[in-house]
């Protein structure tokens, strides 16, 4: 069911044009992930090697029980857990910002995207005042909060476009219909929004998941996170077992990611 | 309606704006609340037995800030410590990342949010961390002397008696010593300079092939080079003085002017750390790299970070050694547990297990005549790794380290320098 | 009871809390009442030397520089992705998976590929010297420490390609399409089309995720540290150079420097909110 309009658009371009578009792209997209991969098994891969001198499964076989595969795992129950939590904070903040008219409106947009756009040294002490007040610094719970910030900063800023160009007449016909706050929101916001829960679930997962200033600045490396390990391999100059922890750290990821968007189609969240 | 609300809002934004301002003043101001308390339980604790130490140490958790950036000394400290420690005293390790500065920065805002005990027990310094510690009064002690294990420390050795020529004073307990190598490949490099003026002589001929990093390792170097060439460590020993200092950078930026050309890149940038120099030296684009431990590079041929021909090299005009230590720090929530960590780290079976190649070939700081068996034996049968340095050329050319100012200063200007240099060289 | 009291804008403070709390702490650190070498009385030795230092503003402008050339590749590229995939046909949507799908990729790790592929002895490097176009490293152009930011750029704006056309891709599917064929109807060319009502809707819609993006690479210390050179400083190295400064009394400098960071961010946040006042109608 595709609209006939769109068909002269895509020849905005010829198709040999088009085809080394797609040729590129698949270079700069596949590349990186081969060369990882060849690196994950290369043994001293030097200069003027093209290819790895050896292969070695070495660091592969080092993951479970490693650090790396202890550092996946609480990667994932904190990335999991900032997400639940940025969703269930700027959902309502989103939604409430939305209602401001003016220049208000734009100061606390503003606000909002702070805890994103500062840079992680002012925010960073920032947090580790904060965290220390609550006697949080420097254990897990600690740095869960330093990624919950500013994934509810961007995460509020999802739902006030959301609710901006969605307006609020559906909770308003349930409320005058005699609906609760509390079932307003269960049966009739929620439900309506699932698309753009998950894609906020799924942001807010990632800015976890890649975040390495803030878990070194507040937890001090109390939680080992995997792009932790990751920049740790790098510093020394470990590429094997770096790689490895890259891979890790992409490959799940995308997988998750994919799968969301198979899910959302149905819903039309995410783009395909 | 809706003004009223908005002049609600602005007047509780303003409110809570305020409200944060007055209380990071209040904090930055009221920081120096008193918390003297890990000041006072060390104080109490060195007054008391030993076991008793111990005794309170028993079933407790000590959170150990220290450079986590070698996997090497992260297998030794989580593998191997951590397990001794939890069989031996039911004490939980937990190391956390964390290096000098980081340490100082996390200390003094502890102090600033001023809320009771702070993070960690125990900090992995030396040199200008040490210095800055103290200066900031970051530290609890004095502690050191009363480990068991301290009676073995290797006292009668300057690099370990003295830190960056400061007395540690008890306020900071030796853990190991290492000492400064160039790092150079046999194939590439058959015959090695072996002083500065082969050295400069060499990357004159070899344009291109040398460098230094841009961090500790790097103003390490040219700091050997201020001894070389501006009259050795006793022109700039005991303490620091401008004048010397003028003299010694004078010295080491003239040496730089006339040689960073023929570096790598010309001199117009240089590798950021030592793994990025290594990652050259290995890839062949420098013939040089170097390491503040002589034994890095076993270490580093056995990851496959640097090519199986690579070997480390001394200087004849003398190469720095130091000593690294641990200290307690003033808001640490166990100085008790603290305490036993230092000894553990102490006792001559860590610090042999330390000193194998193949675990982290970090220096001893025991005097191993003084162990008792059966460690005296062992430590002196100690396979020494073919690819090392023999241990009396390393003593032979050990210079020790001078005031940490000196260190601070050169940081300073090199990189003042490095950037008038570089940016005065643009077209 | 919560739709009485107008909450918003005290929410949005509670969310920028910790920020403000930062920047109020990172005031008082750069006059040295707060922080490491910090004494009772306010100075603005740090202060003055972070502002007259030309190195403060050689690295300012050159992060700007780095920010600006990784957002407009990508942004490029989004868009073109956007407008030349657009179909449900299955070569488009492989090519916007294509796009898209190294969304988590985290900046370490596209720094850290871009070192091995792009140094001058990295594996594009060792393709030409296996080709016997170079026979050393020193041969190949410096991509990576040099004073272009080559290899900088190229690592940000690949990381930052997935995220705007997730976006683009987004808008071109949603937004423009009742625009284009009243166009069409005019008697307009596709091509005209493209260039006078597509692209330009699908930039604005674009813009806040290119201002975040542009952020976001200005503030990237993973990759600059990996790849950028001594002189010119990326400002976030240089940031962190400060603030593990030996001398603890040059530490203060890096709060002063992170506040220079926030006040390139805050203009970029108003540049965007300016933009979005002007041109929101047009775009929701």
């Amino acid at each position: 069911m595709m609209p006939p309009a769109l068909v002269p658009q895509s020849r905005v371009l010829t198709s040999p044009w088009r085809a080394m578009a797609i040729a590129a792209l698949a270079i700069s997209t596949v590349l990186p992930f081969v060369i990882l991969l060849l690196q994950s098994f290369g043994e001293s891969w030097r200069w003027p090697d093209v290819l790895p001198s050896g292969l070695t499964g070495s660091a592969w076989r080092a993951v479970a029980g490693g650090s790396l595969g202890r550092a996946a795992v609480n990667s994932a129950a904190l990335g999991v857990a900032t997400a639940v939590a940025a969703v269930c904070v700027a959902l309502p903040v989103g939604r409430s910002l939305a209602q401001l008219q003016g220049a208000w409106r734009h100061v606390a947009a503003a606000l909002v995207f702070l805890p994103v756009a500062a840079p992680p040294i002012a925010l960073g002490a920032g947090l580790q005042i904060v965290t220390l007040w609550l006697g949080i610094a420097s254990t897990s719970v600690g740095v869960w909060f330093s990624h919950t910030v500013p994934a509810i900063g961007y995460v509020s800023l999802l739902f006030l476009g959301v609710f901006t160009s969605r307006g609020t007449e559906a909770e308003e016909a349930a409320r005058t219909l005699g609906a609760s706050t509390w079932h307003t929101w269960t049966m009739v916001v929620i439900p309506s929004l699932r698309a753009p829960i998950t894609e906020a679930l799924a942001i807010a997962f990632l800015i976890s998941w890649t975040q390495v200033a803030l878990t070194l600045v507040v937890g001090g490396g109390a939680l080992r996170t995997l792009p932790l390990e990751v920049l740790t391999l790098v510093r020394a100059g470990q590429d094997r077992p770096a790689a490895v922890g890259a891979l890790l750290l992409i490959v799940p990821a995308i997988a998750a990611l994919a799968a969301l968007r198979l899910g959302a189609r149905r819903t039309d969240a995410l783009p395909t | 309606m809706i003004g009223c609300a908005h002049r609600r809002v602005l007047v509780r934004a303003l409110r809570s704006v305020v409200l944060a301002l007055g209380v990071t003043v209040f904090v930055a101001c009221a920081g120096e609340t008193s918390q003297q308390s890990a000041q006072l339980e060390v104080a109490a604790l060195v007054a008391l037995p030993w076991d008793s130490v111990e005794a309170r140490a028993r079933g407790t958790t000590v959170t150990w800030r220290k450079w986590r950036g070698d996997p090497a000394i992260n297998a030794y400290v989580d593998g191997w410590l951590a397990p001794r420690l939890r069989s031996l005293y039911d004490i939980t390790l937990e190391a956390v990342e964390g290096q000098g500065p980081e340490i100082v920065n996390q200390l003094v805002l502890e102090r600033e949010a001023g809320r009771g005990r702070g993070t960690a027990s125990l900090v992995w310094i030396n040199g200008e961390t040490f210095s800055n510690l103290r200066a900031e009064s970051l530290l609890a002690g004095p502690w050191a002397g009363v480990l068991p294990n301290a009676a073995f420390v290797d006292s009668a050795s300057p690099i370990i008696s003295r830190d960056f020529e400061q007395d540690p004073s008890g306020f900071e307990s030796p853990w190991g010593s290492v000492q400064f190598a160039l790092i150079y490949d046999t194939v590439r490099t058959p015959k090695p300079p072996r002083s500065f003026d082969e050295l400069s002589a060499w990357i004159r001929a070899n344009p291109g092939r040398f460098t230094h990093d841009q961090g500790f390792s790097g103003i390490t170097f040219l700091k050997m080079l201020m001894y070389a060439r501006g009259g050795g460590v006793n022109a700039f020993a005991n303490g620091f003085t401008e004048e010397r200092y003028a003299a010694g950078q004078q010295v080491v930026f003239a040496w730089l002017d006339s040689t960073s050309s023929s570096f790598w890149r010309n001199g117009s940038t240089y590798p950021p750390d030592v793994a990025a120099m290594h990652r050259l030296f290995a890839n062949a684009e420098i013939d040089f790299s170097m390491s503040n431990n002589q034994h890095d590079v076993v270490n580093k041929v056995r990851q496959g970070v640097l090519p199986p021909t690579a070997r480390a090299l001394v200087l004849r005009d003398g190469t720095i050694a130091n000593s690294h230590y641990v200290g307690i720090p003033f808001n640490a929530p166990n100085p008790a547990g603290a305490m036993v960590v230092a000894n553990l780290l102490l006792s001559p079976e860590a610090q042999f297990e330390k000193q194998k190649p193949s675990v982290w070939a970090d220096g001893t700081v025991l005097n191993v005549r003084i162990v008792p068996e059966p460690w005296r034996a062992r430590f002196a049968n100690a396979e020494a790794d073919p690819q090392a340095i023999p241990r009396d050329t390393l003593s032979r050319y050990a210079v020790p380290e001078v005031s940490p100012r000196y260190h601070e200063r050169l940081n300073a200007d090199w990189r003042d320098w490095a950037r008038a240099a570089t940016s005065s060289r643009e077209p | 009871m919560l739709r009485r009291v107008p909450f918003p804008v005290l929410l949005a403070m509670l969310v920028a809390t910790p920020v403000l709390f930062g920047v109020a702490y990172s005031a008082l650190a750069v006059l040295g009442i707060a922080g490491a070498g910090a004494s009772a009385v306010a100075d603005s030795d740090r202060l003055f030397s972070v502002l007259t230092d030309r190195t403060t503003w050689r690295a300012t402008g050159w992060s700007l520089y780095v920010a600006f050339s990784s957002t407009a590749i990508a942004a490029t590229a989004a868009g073109a992705v956007a407008l030349l995939f657009p179909t449900h046909k299955r070569s488009d949507r492989f090519a916007r998976s294509l796009a898209t799908l190294p969304l988590p990729v985290p900046h370490l790790v596209a720094a850290a590929t871009a070192l091995f592929v792009l140094s001058q002895s990295g594996l594009l490097a060792r393709v030409l010297h296996a080709l016997g176009l170079i026979d050393a490293p020193a041969n190949m152009p410096a991509l990576v420490y040099d004073a272009g930011g080559i290899a900088l750029i190229l690592a940000l704006a690949w990381k930052e390609l997935p995220f705007l056309a997730v976006v683009a891709i987004a808008l071109r599917a949603g937004i423009a399409r009742d625009l284009e064929d009243a166009a069409r109807t005019l008697g307009a060319s596709p091509r005209t089309v493209a260039r006078t009502v597509t692209w330009p809707l699908l930039w604005r819609g674009l813009f806040p995720a290119v201002i975040a993006t542009f952020v976001f690479a200005f503030g990237s210390f993973e990759s600059a540290v990996l790849l950028a050179p001594i002189d010119p400083a990326a400002l976030p190295v240089l940031t962190m150079e400060r603030f593990a400064d030996p001398l603890l009394a040059r530490r203060g400098e890096a709060y002063g420097l992170a506040l220079i960071a926030l006040g390139v961010a805050a203009v970029a946040v108003a540049a965007h909110e300016v933009t979005r006042a002007r041109w929101g109608s047009l775009v929701r």
